[in-house]
């Protein structure tokens, strides 16, 4: 004989798989696709485990589009009015705005769930955890084409870039930017500072640049048309990426999309890795990254 | 604390020979959201009407009668004066057959409770109210409230007698009717025990106050807010739309329960 007891909280817990209440799942966040909010957070909660990591312990900055894309979003980097108690955030004096910014830690799904419940489209990260904000883990070349290059042309340069970081010793990992570009990453540990890594980010920009017509290093040649950019600037005290797996707000619901290097060889198309594609892709290249940090030789 | 400020019945209460003048006030009292229907249209309140099931006509107050059905679609009629002088006239008694221990009586029982209090003297009430208290009884009687007699119970509650209207025994059902209970079987000892111990663990103190009404709480929010002339948009209810996100979200949490 079995009986059922119902105790204690996991009764509660089959009830309520969120603290999240849902609200105007029907509005229409991406015109184009007609693709809902709804789907925006569904998409969410699909890529979450493979997404969480990038996003913990991280200031978040939020780009919110309340009425879809084609009308006017917004950056957010202030916890929202009514953020809930069990939102982690964390406040941070900014000497440019002189007051405190309240940011959110998306540290856990239900947190990721509200954000996209805020008709959040885009996650931005900082290269540092907000309990060393001074100390990058991660180092960012910006490869960024100038029409009429395309992502093609920034695939090419990826390539060389990745095996010019392999010929130093240093392994980098690969992702859309959603849009044209591509973001090549290297973990690192968290001892050098941004002005090294900049440096250091600039140094092996400026050597593709030479030996490579297509790409230019410096910002001054960034909008040269035709060129491949290799952008070192990103590597500051508070500026930002889209965060791996992050929607963009464009009309064909991009998603920055981790890639094995196998994937740039053979090519492929930015507008391939998108809402409805990513929720299906198996792989999760990236997702020993953080266990990989390296040391730079500066 | 607000009570009411008049008793809707005064009269006597009787043990025996004793006589104890008290008033009778109301105690319980529905206070959930209650609504007026409209038209639509303009927001004119609507009112209910009799209406012949024959010819849909609006029947008149004087010319409706009570009909009590003994066969199909056929009945016995009264005139509202036959059954008028058939009805219990109030003698302005409640009547004390017995003294029971107050925790006998089940709440299954339990009607409606109303508040006595002592109508000008105060020394026979305060005798037995201490009576009752001391002694963890109650008086189990009658009384007739308008036109309709009840068993009632005489009690001490919260320093004050409160006389509880009573159900009648064939307007509450045996559940020993039931067949499902015949099916029963003893529980293992084991399993008793992990019973027990959840009944211990759980074990806390009875506070009603623990216990709000939500959905009143939310209508009380609107009704604010639409005074205040803030529109309301209404939001349907996310269930069916939200059923799609349980499913992945099921899935993510198995998941992360993983890592």
């Amino acid at each position: 004989m079995t009986t059922a007891i119902v105790y204690g909280d996991n009764a509660k817990m089959s009830k309520k798989l969120t603290k999240v209440e849902f609200t105007n799942l029907k509005k229409i966040i991406f015109p184009d696709l007609k693709t809902t909010k709804s789907q925006i957070i569904e998409f969410y909660i699909t890529v979450a485990p493979k997404m969480l990591a990038f996003l913990s312990d991280r200031l978040a900055v939020l780009k919110r589009f309340p009425d879809g894309i084609d009308e006017e979003g917004f950056y957010e980097k202030d916890a929202p009015q009514g953020t809930p108690s069990w939102v982690k955030t964390k406040k941070i004096r900014s000497e440019t705005a002189k007051r405190d910014v309240n940011y959110v830690l998306c540290n856990d799904l239900d947190t990721l769930i509200w954000l996209a419940n805020l008709a959040t489209i885009e996650i931005h990260i900082p290269f540092s955890k907000a309990d060393s904000l001074e100390k990058p883990d991660m180092m960012l070349f910006d490869v960024d084409p100038e029409p009429p290059a395309t992502y093609k042309d920034a695939a090419t340069v990826a390539l060389l870039l990745k095996r010019k970081l392999d010929e130093i010793g240093l392994e980098c990992y690969v992702k859309t930017s959603g849009k044209k570009g591509l973001h090549v990453v290297i973990p690192i540990v968290q001892e050098h500072s941004f002005k090294e890594t900049r440096k250091f980010v600039h140094k092996i920009g400026r050597q593709l640049a030479e030996e490579k017509e297509l790409v230019v290093s410096e910002l001054a040649e960034a909008k040269k048309p035709g060129k491949v950019f290799v952008d070192y600037l990103q590597n500051s005290h508070g500026r930002t990426m889209v965060s791996p797996y992050s929607l963009r707000a464009v009309p064909e619901a991009t998603v920055s999309t981790p890639l094995e290097w196998a994937e740039v060889e053979k090519g492929i198309k930015p507008t391939d890795f998108n809402i409805f594609s990513v929720v299906k892709r198996d792989k999760d290249p990236w997702k020993k990254i953080f266990e990989n940090k390296q040391r730079l030789m500066v | 604390m607000n009570v009411p400020r008049r008793p809707i019945w005064t009269g006597i209460l009787t043990i025996g020979l004793v006589n104890v003048p008290v008033k009778l006030y109301p105690m319980i009292y529905d206070r959930g959201i209650s609504f007026r229907f409209l038209h639509k249209s303009d927001g004119q309140p609507l009112k209910y009407q009799k209406v012949c099931t024959k010819d849909q006509k609006i029947i008149p107050w004087p010319e409706v009668a009570k009909g009590y059905e003994i066969l199909k679609n056929e009945y016995v009629i009264f005139d509202k004066e036959e059954l008028e002088a058939i009805k219990p006239e109030s003698d302005k008694r409640i009547r004390l057959d017995k003294f029971v221990d107050y925790f006998s009586v089940d709440p299954i029982h339990f009607n409606r409770s109303y508040v006595l209090m002592p109508d000008k003297i105060t020394d026979a009430y305060s005798l037995l109210l201490t009576v009752f208290e001391k002694k963890g009884k109650a008086g189990v009687g009658r009384i007739t409230l308008r036109t309709k007699e009840y068993p009632a119970l005489v009690h001490a509650y919260k320093g004050a007698i409160i006389l509880t209207t009573l159900r009648y025994s064939y307007d509450v059902i045996d559940p020993k009717g039931f067949e499902d209970l015949k099916k029963l079987k003893e529980p293992e000892k084991a399993e008793l025990d992990l019973a027990f111990k959840i009944v211990t663990d759980l074990s806390g103190e009875f506070d009603i106050t623990e216990y709000e009404d939500n959905y009143k709480q939310r209508v009380e929010e609107l009704i604010k807010k639409k005074m205040k002339g803030e529109t309301v948009t209404v939001e349907k209810p996310v269930e069916e739309e939200a059923k799609g996100l349980m499913a992945a979200l099921r899935d993510t949490l198995k998941q992360l329960e993983k890592k």
